[in-house]
């Protein structure tokens, strides 16, 4: 039953690996907002009005 | 500052589409498979009489094709598209992404190659051999590497739960398939797994739970999470529940490996845990179908009239209640009736054929107008096709639930005078042929849905106009930051090489960690004196016995219950198994268990049971073998084998690899005769041999002879 | 008449195509689209130029209506002031500058998707993100080419004007405490879980299956998994615990330290002396609870900033006048003397005299009464009220920060001492009682136990210690008071916190304060007296109060109701006057006596307010306005008398006096003419003569009285709008329900005392088995999450399902 102590192992170190990755998420502020990514990603990028845009940073 | 400015940039479609095609493509391959091997378990004549198309051989080809061909492939489109999009920045290396596709493309190919020629590892849902094992672990770091390369040139700061989702799935499922494919390779295509029986049992469910857990649950759910609000044009039910249900699941899912062994030699502690964990998991998996139902409150009329929605619904559901039924099955008095049983079938198609195979199609087909810039061809068709497919689901699983029960409780009725009211396996195999039809039939459903899809799809991509590449612009993120702790992640993500030392350097620790004790602690695994290792032959036959994948239809591992010492002898021990490289314990009985099968039957019997097997035993759905009688085995490479096991630790004596050949041809010698006994004439070195002397050892070292703990 | 019909239909069908709001003065065809105003217009026209569209594809008309939005050029200029500028902004360098504006107008996907796209309009934008719930939105811009002043501008074009206060200068906090208390829990749950994973199977399965060598493994793994959470996740009680000693003072934190402590320490003598398995997964689980109840606690306050004052309503900045010359300038800089001007709809900043122009001061934000009240020149204006009409000039007497009212704000007399000291939580009374009983019992039972055998003793003593952990004690006043608190929530009536529940429960005297309060605007009494309208004058009528601002108009057009507008050719307000109007080649006038001619016979002591109509200069008859009570009220009072005293006040002259008595009943003490420092006294009084005084008041001038009563509820139209500073928010049309909330106070008081009865049966179970020694760490690991679980579901529960039956919630869940 050695093994049970390399699945231990490999179960700890990619438990702590993902705490460690939670910690970091927390800290960098991915969690200060619930709720408007939810929306975000809704938002589909904008095409074909690519040469409109180009010549509006002309006159700029 | 490079951020000031807005950035112009572009999203590769082409290869999602790519990716699509061959899910689609893979996904016929792989479900056309299936139904062949289902209507083979009803037909033997279906196994067309040569060893390539015989059901042991492609039972894997049809799992493989549909879990890594057609649901890595619909993954992997669904990464390519949505990613990107996620964090404003095409894939991060175009080049990369083609030597994914590519790369993926052909391990599937050597699995269909492979398989049918009967190289494998026989572990599974991993029973590619050692050099497809690599290359799968080199295609899958580069998607890795593409992944992680795309977060750190990303424009937007926020990671969607999806991201998470899919970087989980890609960092557990890497390390899983690592560690259970560890083994010492005998020759280009064989090799012998590192473990050892028990141990071999443990690693290879702990991946096994933890495969379907990341790779054909988290990435699905990172899919959910992007394709169902997109489609319903409307944002997650709630995201706080989406983060929570995201590090709850991974923080369980972990442990939940073992309760695929429940009753089994493995030790009763290991199996509480599976137990305790599968039945906490149910928690995050129901937050998940809740969060995605109820994200489309409200739209139910949408629902009514788009086909995309609607599969996505059935999808979920089902993905609740396969995440129910699973924890219910680990329950040790439901697993007690349900092991070895078609129940797990059933379950497992519940997954794949409603969570995996109905969220990829609705995902196809919001992909497929949206890259064609047009409307699907035809709502009707998509329709249809989504009947059929739920249709298909119902044939295919109320059948296999009905078998289950029947199947079980005849197993363990006992008659008048305490016997078994079924002593012979047979009879309750051929209860079962009705349901069988059925779920081929609805198979066979479900796969014409696909067609139509494939038809609408084709059509559908003809009326528009496939857009390569899609243009979107951002600023860049910008490189202020306003907190230390963001600092520090920056610092994190800028250097991924200084993020994959560390992450290797953890694990490395953590292994150290672990060997040590294995070095203080000795075994507990009860060693039997009376144990040996196999002769030459049988060891032999035993490669025959993996290469025709027996172990997809006869377990080795006779449970500690009444009804199953009194069918089949004695219940196994975890000692037993030690030079078992590796375990055969299987996770199905369509036939019997045969750990107790050596000396049951004459050497005679066995021969003409695989010459025919409905000769010996009327009705039985066992493929017949003949070519098994006239095929010759070449022996040259036992010397490697017993080399490799040998250095695996099986106490060989010293150079018996020299003399194993001649100790080999002894003992076939010894069957040859007594099979002229009864007037079969065989030569020495066909395969008939080696199986027969495998399969009159299977079990005969302790009979009647007792454990003893040291 | 059927030709105005006509117009009218079709006015009704044009809805803006920005704001969505029906177009009623005027229809703007423009670019195929219909716009009600030329603001909306202008915005987008400036989004259509920057190919910005896709905001009305996201949502439909999500724009803000642009009518009211003010003109004026130079409102931003005090954006320049560099002092201002440095304390706005979050960060700054020489080249980006960081800025969070509070934006109210945020309300949908189509407003995020714009904000975040402002660097389509101005490339010196590097990123700009909202925050949809806190509708803030942070924006990043390269300060070489963009100013503050220059992207408030922008946004003001596109509609999106930040509100800027005083109160935004002064820096906000973060709350890392918050993601503290994350971190600690995440690390309880990690360790528990695993704790959990390796102690399981000692509990579950015959420990000779589990090898020697496994058990020590795991029993070091757990101690590993347990250090984190002892010097990590628990130091919040440690500290809490130690400063509740060092004040001689026991709160429900000690006992809990103790009881982790001791966990701890037997467990380490556990697993490294006898070999045994130790508690640490209990352990593990107990903070892992607790600190998840201290979340659920803290999530649940986190509903409204209730440290308001007055900084967060007024203006950052005012125009001063220098001669001819108006320059804005941020309002902290305004000196005592100095000339301003105050235009329409703008606050008066500092405490002043009139110079020139029509004052008209709406002082709802004072007294909760918005009919303005005209001053004449040379007549001192208190800061607070609104100027409705022309331009005003005046001269500063007070800096705004010592204006009359401010000055009521600070005065330090009622600056209420700290809640959380001041009145000790039901949790806290009964903490100190029960360390000291479960002390004891510990103590007996070693020494009862120390006459056989010591060592039996010690473990007795350590058992009782860890089983009677008031972890489920310590979780029921938390979560009862966090779900009445999420339930009040509900239906619109915010609490400071949690203890404002306790103290509401005690509550016996009502204080009102009249108008604003118990009396609506939109409850007006209206009566028309002189002759019947016709249907068409009625619909001039609409027509021309349609087009005022001033409230009176507003309570016109509501008493009016929904009826056909008449097209009217020139109307205009004329500002603290009237409305004028051409309807067939005739004038129509409406509004003060003066204006429209008319003659007021007898005593001008008519109580409530009255707008006057003339046709053509002859006097048609008179609106009379009285304020009426808000709906419910009256039964309100009923409800609230019984039990309780309900007191009156009323900033108002008592011209209402009957009407309010007949209306309220006797048992109300009515008082009339009450300055703010009246009532604050008269509050003071009640107190004194030991009353639990709750004030329910509205305006700035309720301000000293909602602080000094021991439970002050601001009412307010709008949660999001300036209320002044008190214990709870209550949404105005809730008002009814007040004796409700009281009542349900008292309830959930009650579940918490039943919560403790469930948690005490629970230790009880415990010290039977601990004295006797019998406490096992599978007992433990069973009792322990069970009481808590049990304690958190009772609570959760029983709060709404009464919740329910009291009809403050729809269904249970």
């Amino acid at each position: 039953m050695e093994v049970i102590f390399l699945l231990i192992g490999i179960s700890l170190v990619l438990a702590g690996g993902f705490l460690g990755l939670f910690f970091k998420a927390m800290k960098s502020g991915q969690y200060d907002d619930n709720y408007t990514p939810s929306i975000r990603i809704l938002f589909e990028q904008k095409v074909n009005k690519k040469e409109k845009k180009t010549n509006y940073k002309k006159s700029k | 500052m490079s951020g000031t400015i807005l950035e112009q940039f572009s999203y590769d479609n082409k290869i999602v589409k790519y990716f699509g095609v061959a899910t689609i493509a893979w996904g016929i391959a792989g479900m056309l498979i299936g139904v062949i091997a289902a209507t083979q378990l009803f037909l033997p004549e279906a196994n067309m009489g040569n060893p390539y198309t015989t059901y042991g051989r492609i039972r894997p080809l049809h799992t493989n094709a549909v879990i890594f061909a057609f649901v890595g492939n619909a993954i992997f489109a669904g990464v390519y598209y949505s990613m990107p999009r996620l964090l404003k920045a095409p894939m991060w290396n175009k080049a990369l992404s083609w030597f994914h596709f590519w790369g993926w493309q052909l391990i599937i190919l050597s699995a269909v190659i492979t398989l049918p020629l009967g190289l494998t590892s026989s572990k599974e849902y991993a029973e590619l051999e050692w050099p497809i094992d690599i290359a799968i672990a080199v295609v899958w770091v580069a998607f890795g590497a593409n992944m992680i390369g795309t977060l750190i040139k990303r424009r937007e700061k926020h990671m969607y739960v999806a991201i998470w989702f899919y970087l989980a799935s890609f960092v557990t499922v890497a390390v899983l398939h690592i560690f259970n494919s560890l083994a010492l390779p005998v020759s280009l295509f064989k090799s012998y797994s590192a473990y050892a029986g028990v141990q071999d049992a443990l690693v290879q469910w702990w991946y096994g739970h933890n495969a379907v857990a990341f790779f054909l649950t988290t990435p699905f759910l990172g899919l959910m999470y992007y394709f169902l609000p997109k489609a319903a044009n409307r944002p997650v039910y709630s995201y706080k529940l989406s983060i929570v249900h995201f590090w709850s699941l991974i923080f369980l899912y972990i442990w939940a490996g073992p309760h695929h062994l429940l009753y089994t030699a493995l030790p009763e502690w290991a199996q509480v845990l599976g137990v305790a964990f599968s039945v906490m998991l149910i928690a995050p998996s129901w937050g998940g179908m809740v969060n995605g139902l109820l994200t489309l409150r409200g739209a139910w009329d949408k629902v009514r009239v788009d086909p995309v929605l609607k599969f996505m619904v059935v999808a979920v559901t089902a993905y609740g209640m396969a995440t129910f039924e699973g924890p219910l099955l680990s329950l040790k008095n439901v697993n007690a009736i349900a092991h070895y049983t078609d129940w797990i079938v059933a379950h497992v198609h519940i997954g794949a054929l409603g969570w995996n195979g109905f969220l990829t199609f609705s995902m196809l087909y919001w992909l497929w107008p949206k890259m064609w810039k047009t409307n699907i061809y035809s709502v009707k068709l998509a329709n249809t096709h989504f009947w059929l497919g739920t249709l298909g689901i119902l044939f295919y699983a109320l059948p296999m639930y009905v078998a289950a029960l029947t199947q079980s409780l005849m197993w363990k009725e006992f008659g008048e005078g305490g016997r078994l009211a079924y002593p012979n396996f047979l009879e309750t195999v051929i209860e079962l042929v009705p349901m069988y039809m059925l779920r081929a039939f609805g198979g066979l459903l479900y796969l014409s849905g696909v067609f139509l899809m494939v038809y609408n799809m084709i059509k559908t991509a003809a009326q528009g106009t496939f857009q390569e590449e899609e243009a979107d612009e951002a600023p860049a993120l910008a490189k202020h930051v306003s907190s230390k702790g963001e600092f520090w992640h920056r610092k994190w993500e800028r250097k991924p090489v200084f993020f994959t030392v560390l992450a290797t350097v953890a694990i490395v620790i953590g292994g150290v960690v672990e060997i040590v004790p294995t070095i203080l602690v000795k075994s507990n695994v009860p060693t039997i004196s009376s144990v040996k290792p196999y002769t030459p032959l049988e060891l032999q036959g035993r490669d025959l016995y993996i290469s025709n994948g027996c172990v997809g239809c006869h377990s080795q591992m006779i449970r500690p219950f009444r009804h199953e010492t009194e069918r089949y002898g004695e219940y196994s021990k975890a000692g037993e198994y030690v030079y078992d490289r590796p375990f055969l314990w299987g996770s199905k009985r369509t036939g019997p268990d045969l750990h107790r099968v050596g000396g049951k039957y004459p050497d005679s019997w066995h021969y003409q049971h695989m010459v025919d097997p409905r000769t010996m035993s009327p009705g039985s759905l066992m493929p017949p073998y003949p070519w098994m009688t006239t095929t010759i085995m070449n022996h040259d490479d036992i010397a490697a084998k017993i080399r490799v096991m040998q250095k695996l630790g099986v106490p060989y004596p010293e150079g018996y690899d020299q003399v194993a050949k001649e100790d080999l041809q002894k003992q076939a010698q010894e069957i040859v005769a007594n099979l002229k006994t009864s007037g079969v004439e065989v030569l020495p070195d066909t395969e008939i041999v080696a199986l027969i002397a495998y399969l009159q050892r299977l079990g005969t070292d302790i009979k009647n002879t007792a454990v003893d703990n040291r | 008449m059927e030709k105005a019909n006509q117009l009218i239909d079709q006015k009704i069908e044009t809805t803006c195509f920005h704001c969505g709001e029906c177009c009623v003065e005027q229809t703007l065809h423009h670019d195929g689209k219909v716009f009600c105003c030329n603001g909306c217009q202008l915005v987008y026209d400036v989004l259509e130029e920057n190919d910005l569209c896709d905001y009305y594809e996201i949502a439909p008309n999500p724009g803000n209506n642009q009518k009211k939005s003010s003109e004026r050029k130079n409102r931003f200029d005090y954006l320049a002031d560099p002092e201002v500028t440095s304390k706005l902004l979050d960060f700054q360098d020489p080249e980006e500058s960081h800025v969070t504006f509070y934006i109210p107008l945020i309300h949908c996907a189509s407003c995020i998707w714009l904000l975040e796209n402002l660097h389509q309009l101005d490339q010196a934008i590097t990123s700009s993100r909202v925050n949809f719930l806190q509708k803030k939105v942070q924006i990043k811009f390269k300060n070489k080419s963009l100013d503050l002043k220059g992207l408030v501008t922008l946004l003001a074009k596109i509609g999106y004007e930040p509100a800027i206060n005083l109160s935004d200068v002064d820096k906000r906090k973060i709350l890392s405490t918050d993601r503290k208390l994350i971190y600690k829990l995440a690390v309880a749950g990690f360790c528990f879980g695993n704790m959990m994973f390796f102690s399981l199977p000692e509990y579950f399965s015959e420990a000779e299956l589990l090898g020697e060598g496994f058990r020590k493994l795991f029993n070091y793994l757990n101690v590993l998994l347990a250090l984190p959470v002892f010097f990590y996740s628990a130091t919040d009680y440690y500290r809490s615990a130690w400063l509740a000693i060092k004040s001689k003072a026991v709160n429900m934190d000690v006992p809990i330290a103790l009881g982790i402590i001791t966990l701890f320490s037997y467990s380490m003598f556990e697993i490294f002396v006898s070999g045994q398995e130790g508690y640490l997964d209990s352990m593990g689980g107990l903070l892992f609870f607790l600190l998840l109840g201290k979340l659920y606690q803290k999530k649940t306050y986190e509903t409204l900033s209730f440290s308001r004052d007055y900084t967060s309503y007024f203006p950052i900045a005012v125009t001063k006048m220098v001669r001819d010359r108006e320059e804005v300038i941020p309002l902290t800089k305004l000196q005592v003397g100095e000339i301003i001007k105050v235009r329409n709809e703008e606050l008066i900043p500092a405490d002043s005299v009139l110079l020139e122009g029509q004052a008209r001061i709406d002082y709802s934000f004072v007294t909760g009464e918005e009919v303005p009240v005209p001053k004449t020149k040379g007549e001192l204006i208190f800061a607070g009220g609104r100027q409705k009409g022309q331009p005003i000039t005046l001269v500063v007497q007070k800096p705004p920060s010592q204006g009359y009212l401010t000055d009521l704000w600070n005065n330090t007399a009622f600056v209420k001492a700290d809640k959380e000291t001041s009145l000790a939580s039901l949790a806290d009374q009964i903490s100190g009682k029960f360390t000291f009983t479960v002390l004891f019992i510990a103590f007996a039972a070693l020494v009862y136990w120390s006459f056989q055998d010591f060592s039996m003793g010690i473990k007795a003593f350590t058992a009782v210690l860890i089983i009677t952990c008031p972890c489920a004690l310590a979780m029921s006043t938390p979560f009862t008071l966090g779900n009445t608190l999420r339930i009040f929530g509900q239906s619109k009536f915010y609490l400071k916190n949690a203890h404002v529940v306790e103290k509401m429960a005690k509550v016996d005297t009502v204080v009102f304060d009249k108008t604003g309060t118990l009396t609506a605007p939109s409850q007006a009494h209206i009566t028309f007296r002189g002759g019947s309208l016709s249907t068409e004058t009625t619909s001039i009528l609409k027509g021309m109060v349609q087009h005022s601002v001033h409230p009176l108009s507003y309570r016109i057009n509501g008493w009016l109701g929904n009826i056909p507008v008449a097209f009217l050719e020139g109307v205009e307000e004329v500002p603290g006057k009237g409305i004028k109007a051409i309807y067939k080649s005739q004038l129509f006038l409406l509004g003060s006596a003066s204006f429209t001619g008319a003659k007021i016979k007898g005593d001008a002591q008519i109580p409530g307010n009255q707008v006057f109509f003339s046709v053509e200069g002859i006097l048609m008859g008179y609106f009379q306005i009285e304020s009426g009570l808000r709906k419910g009220m009256d039964q309100v009072v009923c409800q609230l008398i019984n039990g309780r005293q309900v007191h009156l006040l009323s900033g108002d002259n008592d011209l209402e006096r009957e009407q309010f008595e007949d209306l309220l009943g006797p048992e109300v003490t009515l008082k009339f003419n009450q300055s703010p420092q009246d009532k604050l006294d008269y509050i003071q009084r009640l107190k004194a003569h030991g009353g639990n005084v709750l004030m329910v008041g509205d305006g700035l001038n309720d301000a000293g009285a909602l602080k000094v009563s021991q439970v002050g509820i601001a009412v307010t139209e709008n949660i999001s709008h300036f209320s002044p500073s008190s214990d709870a928010i209550l949404d105005a049309e809730k008002l009814y329900q007040l004796p409700q909330y009281l009542r349900f106070s008292q309830t959930s008081r009650k579940i918490i005392q039943a919560s403790f009865a469930l948690s005490f049966t629970y230790n009880a179970i415990g010290i039977f088995f601990a004295v006797q020694g019998l406490v096992s760490p599978v007992l433990c690991a069973i009792l322990m999450p069970l009481s808590s679980i049990s304690v958190v579901l009772f609570t959760t529960l029983g709060t709404n399902y009464f919740a329910y039956k009291k009809g403050l919630k729809e269904k249970i869940c």
